[in-house]
């Protein structure tokens, strides 16, 4: 030992200028340094509106301009006002149910186009992406004029409202879940299935007890983009709905237009972003156990 | 045996028919007709709808949409870039909540999003009454609500999210070895990123800004909000049309936009074949 | 005396979160030039990590690694006399082979390049030469401005692509995208990748893992023959002990972050230092024995003349008898007398097993004695290997090289 570290004193130490190269490594720090504070900043960027949002939760002046005294009046009073309350409830009903049906549908077509032709594939993944791709006004105004002419069957003439809007929203989720769940049955063993059904499964056991466990997170990201988008969407909506039948993105836009935008509106949307960030940090911590248990298991 | 599942996607493709093709139809079809509505007992074969582009309130809201989302899309690139990369870079590898992060704004109504951002582009607005009560100051912020820089802003904080997950996406499928490749082989750090592993994440870039760049291109509440009426974009111009039931132009310059959107199409098609940029 | 080239001394290392757990476990080993050297051992045994310690992707948590008469621990992979083949050959998919090749040189500063190609005077040289070919009066010809320098050295670098995929013989698959390319090309732009930087040391990890039996018996020469024909040091990586056997000139086997042993092939594969090694390299037998006194061993009950071990007298040792170094003889002349239990057909030869009192040993031969039936065995004095026997903690390198000697 003793022997080594006296042989080592004699060992120049390479420097990188002696092989053409200059050392950055202190810009490169100041440059780690300004870039994450620009990364911070563009976060902050994203959040500025949903940090005023709750701040003017938190007003008492229905004025949306000026800041008056700190009230926590809105949060206990959010639904005092029928007509918010309606289209609130309209946004739920609406999303949810956009939301379990496309997931479901979503993932049965994922698992179709998993198992059909490389051709089959191709051509439903380009037209899977017109309605992700497509601008929100000519979706909205291209499910109108279908549903506008099918308005024209007799019977139908009542048919704007909410099964419109219910078909628009699933329309747009179900590329999400199927972006979301195909990837996970890719990375499937492409002979469990065959394992399954070799071992006696019908195929409806097979693909209940053995691909949906395998590919369970790909359908949770789906249905959790799914119901992103539906309860975010203002534009579809707009143009798919009728007879009276208001979604709260819908509410807001008129409510913007005659000036009425009151803080509860902002209290109910304070607390659902918070309220799903505590939901979406739950299931992370709760994912994040189960991979740690299946990771030792490997 | 495998085709039995095969067939569950059927119904999926009639139903993409249904909503996706048969409506770009109906548009061509009344692109050349006249009526009010979807009066289709007084409809007229007619040429005049064309005409509408040359009319400088279309040219002016064209070129707004053009240029504004192409400039929305150059600042997102740059932006959602640095934020990909650094997320990549870092030791915070839960794919899963970099998502939340970014996806938890949309959980706000877009148009309350929109309204609270025009809130501060006023001179006085929430925030600096709300710092004048505390500080007993007398703070005012530049008026910037119904400036090109308002809508800008206002598309970029919207949308760079749907940039930074597609680049996030194709960094993470840059295989480790293949960077110390590039180091091993004497590129710097900095020369491996520009010509390396800015290449090998150019499908991100373009996926991402197609995400970026047709919302831009087509939205109409963000201009209307932000921009209170001095900026007019093509969606504006859409609303409109289609609320006072005039379809027939409306269609012609949806058509225009749908045409954009599929070039779009295919263009991610081609660099993604499998959609995995996407999300 | 051979140059050392590199030299890693007392090199661990080991990750944060299980700091007592040492992937690599005070390594030190000296590495000449031009030679051929093959770290050798099963997967997690430390050899990939010990090669990338040497190509600076991973920073050594002690110890010094040493090139060319430097330290170079804190000298990032760019600046390393030192390329390397990767396992998955990682190479560019967005350029096509030549860009794949060229991408090195090509973005090394000019200054690098000119003394890469031989220096300023060489350069202007055949600056002045072209101009000649091309009928410019000699005394015209003016200085070689720096545009021309700079174009000069593209050309070289083109023709250096052009060579090293030559080498590689891959000539005429310049412009294939590598998405076209076999498994066994996409190898060959990988070496023609690293060699043409001219390293003084190439690394290869596993390189040869993904191909297919005979595509790799292949490389296997073709890569023995570049090394001589380069005239430098390759540092090659592999768990497949015949590999090793077929194309070092020494081989390091390791196991647990550990030297194990360090030698010629022949003198791993002939005197191995422990089980470990014996076990790895290639298939043997293994039993307890008694040293008697000089070049006497007893073992499975019978006393047997060896050669060249000493021992302390009455100390236990292990011996070590390859498959292939038995002879079968008739039961009267034998020295040792079991019972077959298997017998199958390996092709050239038969591989017997067959139980002498409680032990089973393996023999290589041409008979075929049918299962049951008696076996006689022999074996000459110089067949016989004898070890230490192997104690709790694993023998450290210094031992081992201190065996061979």
């Amino acid at each position: 030992m003793e022997n080594n570290v006296q042989n080592l004193n004699d060992v120049p130490v390479a420097k990188l200028s002696d092989y053409g190269y200059r050392d950055y490594h202190v810009l490169a720090k100041i440059w780690k340094v300004v870039s994450t504070i620009l990364v911070v900043v563009i976060i902050f960027m994203i959040y500025l509106s949903i940090l005023i949002i709750a701040l003017q939760s938190f007003n008492s002046s229905s004025d949306v301009l000026s800041f008056n005294k700190f009230t926590t009046y809105w949060y206990t009073h959010m639904f005092d006002e029928p007509s918010f309350a309606t289209p609130v409830r309209n946004t739920f009903i609406i999303s949810v149910a956009a939301t379990l049906i496309s997931t479901l549908v979503g993932t049965l077509v994922a698992v179709g186009i998993h198992y059909s032709t490389k051709r089959f594939h191709q051509k439903i993944m380009l037209l899977n992406n017109i309605p992700l791709l497509n601008a929100d006004i000519v979706t909205g105004i291209s499910i109108m004029l279908i549903f506008s002419l099918v308005m024209k069957i007799p019977g139908l003439e009542y048919i704007f409202g909410f099964p419109t809007m219910l078909v628009a929203h699933m329309y747009f989720c179900l590329p999400y879940v199927i972006l979301n769940v195909l990837p996970k049955l890719k990375e499937l063993d492409s002979n469990m299935m065959d394992a399954a059904l070799d071992l006696g499964l019908k195929p409806i056991r097979a693909l209940i007890k053995v691909i949906v466990p395998s590919i369970v997170s790909g359908i949770l990201a789906g249905l959790i983009f799914a119901f992103t988008m539906s309860f975010d969407d203002f534009v579809i909506s707009y143009y798919t709905t009728g007879n009276g039948f208001n979604n709260l993105s819908i509410w807001v836009y008129s409510s913007i237009g005659r000036k009425g935008l009151r803080p509860y509106v902002h209290s109910f949307s304070t607390l659902v972003t918070f309220g799903s960030m505590v939901i979406l940090l739950a299931i992370n911590f709760f994912m994040g156990k189960k991979g740690v248990k299946n990771g030792k298991k490997h | 045996m495998n085709n039995k599942f095969g067939r569950l996607a059927k119904p999926y493709i009639i139903w993409l028919y249904i909503f996706a093709v048969a409506p770009a139809i109906v548009m061509s079809f009344l692109i050349f007709t006249d009526m009010e509505g979807l009066d289709l007992a007084n409809l007229k074969m007619t040429l005049d709808n064309f005409s509408q582009l040359g009319e400088k309130s279309t040219l002016i809201a064209f070129k707004n949409s053009f240029l504004l989302s192409v400039i929305t899309t150059a600042i997102s690139i740059v932006l959602g870039y640095l934020v990909a990369y650094k997320l990549f870079r870092s030791n915070f590898k839960n794919k899963f909540l970099i998502l939340v992060i970014l996806i938890l704004p949309m959980w706000s109504n877009i148009l309350l999003r929109t309204e609270a951002l025009a809130n501060i582009m006023e001179s006085n607005n929430i925030v600096t009454t709300f710092l004048n009560k505390i500080f007993n100051s007398n703070i005012t912020f530049p008026q910037l609500r119904g400036t090109y820089f308002s809508v800008v802003f206002g598309l970029v904080v919207t949308y760079v999210p749907f940039m930074i997950m597609p680049i996030y996406n194709s960094l993470e499928k840059i295989d480790r070895s293949v960077e110390e490749a590039a180091l091993d082989l004497g590129l710097t750090e900095m020369q491996k990123f520009w010509k390396v592993i800015l290449p090998m994440s150019s499908k991100g870039i373009i996926t991402g800004s197609i995400m970026v760049f047709l919302p831009s291109l087509s939205g109409f509440a963000i201009p209307k909000i932000l921009g209170s009426g001095n900026i007019v974009m093509i969606g504006n111009v859409i609303e409109e049309l289609f609320n006072n039931m005039n379809y027939n132009i409306g269609s012609l310059l949806a058509m225009i936009i749908l045409v954009v959107i599929l070039f779009s199409i295919t263009i991610v098609n081609k660099v993604d074949k499998e959609g995995e940029m996407l999300l | 005396m051979k140059k050392v080239i590199i030299e890693l001394k007392n090199v661990s290392l080991s990750y944060d979160d299980e700091p007592d757990v040492p992937i690599v476990d005070n390594i030190s080993l000296q590495i000449y030039e031009n030679e051929f050297i093959t770290l050798l051992g099963p997967s997690g045994c430390g050899k990939t990590t010990t090669l990338r310690i040497i190509a600076g992707f991973q920073k050594p948590t002690q110890g010094q690694v040493i090139i060319d008469g430097k330290i170079f621990n804190d000298i990032p992979p760019y600046a390393r006399p030192i390329n390397t083949v990767f396992q998955r050959y990682a190479l560019f998919p967005h350029l096509n082979v030549l860009g794949n090749v060229k991408i090195g040189l090509k973005n090394r500063p000019t200054s690098y390049l000119i003394d890469f190609f031989g220096g300023r005077d060489k350069i202007e040289e055949l600056i002045k030469q072209d101009k000649i070919n091309k009928g410019v009066a000699e005394d015209k010809i003016k200085k070689a401005s720096y545009f021309e320098i700079n174009k000069k050295v593209n050309q070289l670098i083109d023709e250096a692509a052009y060579n090293a995929l030559k080498l590689v013989k891959l000539d005429g698959f310049e412009n294939r995208k590598i998405e076209q390319m076999s498994g066994g090309q996409q190898q060959r732009v990988a070496i023609a990748r690293a060699i043409i930087n001219r390293p003084k040391i190439l690394l290869l990890d596993e390189p040869l893992a993904a191909l297919d039996l005979k595509l790799r018996q292949n490389m296997q020469y073709e890569l023995k023959e570049m090394q001589r024909a380069l005239g430098i040091t390759f540092i090659f990586v592999t768990h497949d002990q015949e590999e090793a056997m077929t194309m070092s000139d020494r081989i390091v086997v390791m196991n647990n972050g550990i030297i194990q042993q360090l030698g010629t092939p022949e003198d791993i594969y002939n005197e191995p230092v422990n089980g470990f090694v014996a076990n790895f390299i290639g298939e043997t037998n293994i039993m307890r024995g008694k040293y008697l006194y000089e070049n006497h061993i007893s073992f499975l009950g019978a006393e047997f003349d060896c050669l060249g071990y000493k021992f302390e007298d009455g100390e236990d040792v292990d011996v070590v008898i390859r498959p292939e170094d038995w002879d079968v003889v008739p039961l009267e002349n034998a020295k040792l007398i079991g019972e077959v239990t298997s017998c199958i057909f390996k092709g050239v030869h038969y591989e017997i097993c067959a139980m002498f009192g409680e032990q089973e040993i393996m023999i290589h031969a041409y008979e075929t004695p049918k299962v049951g039936d008696k076996i006689g065995l022999k074996v000459d004095p110089y067949e016989i290997h004898l070890m230490k026997v192997a104690r709790e903690e694993p023998v450290s390198d210094q031992e081992g090289q201190d065996n061979l000697e």
